[in-house]
């Protein structure tokens, strides 16, 4: 993802701004990093450049 | 029976979720091009950001990249998201994408001028579930934003019903094993009420290809 979408994008639960840490960068856009809640202070990962902005009771639900 | 008795035994987001993380490269593969519907709603319409809920491979995602400032695609489907990464890396499309459920949109308020919630509604596994979604939708428009809505239809030649009811539909993945994928059927009427039940107003609507298509505002 890049760092832009933080304009659209926030809390899935409360909807208040998101937190960026990005642990690894390339070409322009996170590649692993979190996405934190401001407000709640809930964690949201960024894997293989996709940001996971399920709620977290949907995050863990195991795929087939 | 209403629609929103889904019980311990039916479906559930989950399954349609880790269906669509199995059937994803299949699937995008069978659904190359947008929808004409899809067109003719974003033709003269143009924004700052476009909003493409249940992506897919992120057919539609590109038309809105196309004609917004920017555009996100979002999928409950980590697989289907991961398919539109791939495509819009090979086809030189540049939007952001996210893993994120339609009941519960990871999008700010008002921020969304165009935007596409195609084939998508009828996946939600109860009638709160897809009001929910509606009203996600509702908020996260802007004041003069526009979006298009569809659904699967009792109209539609396969289906022998008058009214809206729930069933899978298989996929059958090339090597022959079949997958069920949820859906909720809507008959017109009762696609015009949900989405009269939620915030948003139907401003236009049609049934065309077997499909109910809205054209929504925010109330």
């Amino acid at each position: 993802m890049k760092e832009d979408l933080l304009d659209i994008v926030c809390c899935p639960l409360d909807k208040h701004d998101l937190e960026l840490d990005a642990t690894e960068r390339e070409d322009g856009e996170i590649v692993t990093g979190t996405l934190t809640c401001t407000e709640c202070g809930e964690v949201y990962p960024i894997e293989d450049g996709i940001p996971n902005l399920l709620p977290p009771d949907m995050r863990d639900e195991a795929p087939a | 029976m209403t629609d929103d008795e889904s019980g311990g035994d039916g479906p559930s987001t989950g399954s349609v979720r880790a269906t669509y993380d199995r059937i994803a490269d299949h699937f995008s593969k069978t659904r190359e091009y947008a929808w004409p519907e899809i067109e003719e709603f974003l033709d003269g319409r143009s924004g700052s950001v476009g909003l493409d809920v249940g992506c897919g491979n992120g057919r539609h995602t590109e038309l809105l990249a196309d004609r917004c400032d920017r555009a996100l695609g979002v999928d409950l489907s980590r697989e289907m998201v991961a398919t539109a990464r791939e495509r819009s890396r090979e086809r030189g499309f540049d939007y952001g994408l996210a893993q994120a459920d339609a009941s519960s949109l990871p999008v700010r308020d008002g921020v969304a001028d165009l935007a596409v919630f195609v084939a998508t509604l009828p996946h939600l596994p109860t009638r709160e579930a897809r009001i929910g979604s509606l009203d996600e939708l509702a908020r996260v428009l802007a004041p003069d934003g526009r979006a298009l809505v569809s659904a699967w239809s009792t109209e539609h030649d396969r289906f022998d019903a008058d009214e809206g009811f729930d069933t899978t539909v298989e996929w059958t993945l090339p090597g022959g094993e079949a997958v069920d994928r949820f859906y909720h059927i809507y008959d017109p009427e009762e696609f015009r009420r949900d989405v009269g039940s939620s915030g948003l107003e139907l401003e236009a609507f049609e049934v065309s290809s077997g499909n109910c298509y809205g054209v929504v505002r925010s109330e």
